[in-house]
């Protein structure tokens, strides 16, 4: 195989490195972005705590830290977007040797960075409201990892079809916001009304609520089979990262 | 025109413009309910006795939002459009520009408010005096929260660098104050805080008015009430002043 004159043998080039550079150069540059994170799943846990029975408080801990994953896609749609709209580094990541599937992975893991110490700190405050088994923790590091894929995807497919600026806040907001909160994620699934409980069921989000829920116990958490959940969980995740990079138009033509 | 020193020149000219550019943005007009609905829809299923405070707390919610829109707005002329030097030059006075961009946005924004009315209206009616609190109330929120998100507006560099602000002021202002649940869930010791703050106080004030929503003295109703006048009409001033001094080359 004759190699790239240009970029060698290595034609994917130090992806998450970079990315993570990026990552760490905006919290470390922006506090408030390093802070904003961490405060507001917070700050709705403890709205929630005011309104809610307290034995729910552990099923809306692992909500916030399913819902701060998926808001990744939202800030991953943000940067992507001023990316291609207003610095204009789209063309300049085509011409690289990045491919697209790999410059979602470095968005992703870019915007994983400042939502890490919020999913952190909601770790440990989980420990510490309920005794949580290694497998348990499994489960859940499984489901922040495929919806932090599938966001990811369903946000930059989003940004390349965004035309101005001013429309990346509220598609995000209408996106991302909806999709969260159509899923049992600070609420057991029976509170909900039958035909939204059966809407739900079309949401990828709602496995990993259910799967996580039911794999821990929580107070809350309905009956099911787990590796059904599971089972839906990825394969509704995979359909949807599939038509979120068929969507996505990486270069002129896509 | 002047009056107290202040310009008023190009005001109106200008609060049709920047409605008119809003107006054109019907999914950020109908996305901008979106937290207030969220935060309804957990009400609903968690705790549906607090609605009716829950109700007028998202109007007032939605009122204290218009900043961040004047916030994003004004920042977005100056760093992505790079207008501002366009109007400073223009007859339009800097203290227009700013009145006529927090009034363009109210009347943009209006409508879905007024939808959150109308379902109080159905579900917990007002009385006509409370009615009246609400708008006053709802009035100073706007005032001050359009000054401050004009004030924050004229600091950055980078309009990426401002939503993580944006959030967080509408988070500590609306969602952690009783502004959407009972002030009667705070322990006794925060609530001359909670008065303080203008979201909860404009919230607490309407629920007085309404009464039996809310049980204050006199003393922490005056409270409230000279507090959130006090916070729109200073921070009004300031932005007038902000407005003409960075209208300035610096």
């Amino acid at each position: 195989m004759a190699s790239d004159p240009v970029h060698g043998d290595r034609p994917g080039g130090a992806v998450f490195p970079a990315f993570a550079l990026i990552g760490w150069r905006w919290i470390s540059r922006n506090p408030a972005a390093a802070v904003a994170p961490i405060l507001l799943p917070f700050i709705f846990l403890y709205f929630l705590r005011l309104i809610s029975p307290p034995s729910y408080l552990p099923l809306e801990i692992v909500g916030a830290m399913l819902f701060t994953t998926q808001n990744i896609g939202s800030w991953v749609l943000g940067d992507s977007a001023t990316w291609r709209i207003e610095t204009r580094m789209q063309d300049v990541f085509v011409a690289s040797p990045l491919v697209k599937v790999r410059y979602l992975f470095g968005i992703a893991f870019s915007n994983l960075i400042p939502a890490a110490p919020a999913l952190a700190v909601l770790a440990v405050y989980l420990a510490v409201t309920i005794p949580v088994a290694p497998l348990s923790w499994v489960v859940l590091g499984g489901c922040l990892f495929v919806l932090w894929i599938l966001f990811s995807a369903i946000g930059v497919a989003i940004s390349s079809r965004v035309r101005s600026q001013r429309e990346i806040w509220p598609v995000g907001n209408l996106t991302f916001t909806t999709l969260g909160m159509l899923s049992p994620l600070y609420y057991p699934l029976t509170v909900l009304p039958p035909a939204w409980q059966v809407a739900a069921r079309f949401l990828p989000t709602t496995y990993a609520a259910l799967l996580v829920q039911g794999q821990m116990g929580l107070p809350g958490a309905v009956p099911s089979d787990l590796a059904l959940d599971g089972v839906l969980l990825v394969l509704l995740a995979i359909l949807g990262t599939v038509l979120a990079l068929r969507l996505y138009r990486w270069r002129e033509g896509d | 025109m002047s009056l107290l020193g202040i310009r008023w020149t190009g005001t109106t000219a200008f609060t049709l413009t920047e409605m008119r550019v809003q107006l054109h943005e019907g999914l950020a007009i109908v996305t901008s309910m979106i937290v207030q609905v969220v935060l309804l829809i957990f009400v609903v299923l968690l705790d549906r006795a607090i609605l009716p405070y829950a109700l007028v707390g998202a109007v007032l919610y939605s009122v204290f939002m218009l900043g961040q829109r004047v916030q994003n707005e004004a920042a977005y002329i100056r760093i992505d459009h790079k207008l501002t030097e366009l109007y400073h030059a223009s007859p339009l006075s800097a203290e227009g520009y700013f009145v006529g961009m927090s009034t363009g946005v109210l009347l943009a924004y209006l409508p879905p408010i007024l939808v959150i009315v109308g379902v109080l209206e159905l579900s917990a009616p007002l009385h006509a005096a409370s009615a009246l609190v609400l708008v006053g109330v709802a009035s100073a929120l706007w005032l001050f929260t359009c000054s401050l998100g004009y004030i924050i507006s004229t600091f950055f560099r980078d309009n990426r660098a401002i939503w993580p602000y944006a959030t967080l002021l509408t988070n500590l202002f609306g969602v952690l104050p009783p502004v959407l649940y009972p002030i009667g869930f705070l322990p006794a010791y925060w609530h001359p805080i909670a008065l303080m703050l203008p979201t909860s106080s404009a919230a607490v004030l309407v629920e007085a008015a309404q009464g039996g929503l809310v049980t204050l003295t006199g003393g922490e109703l005056a409270l409230g009430a000279v507090a959130l006048v006090l916070e729109a009409a200073v921070t009004f001033l300031a932005a007038l002043y902000w407005a003409r001094r960075s209208a300035r080359e610096r």
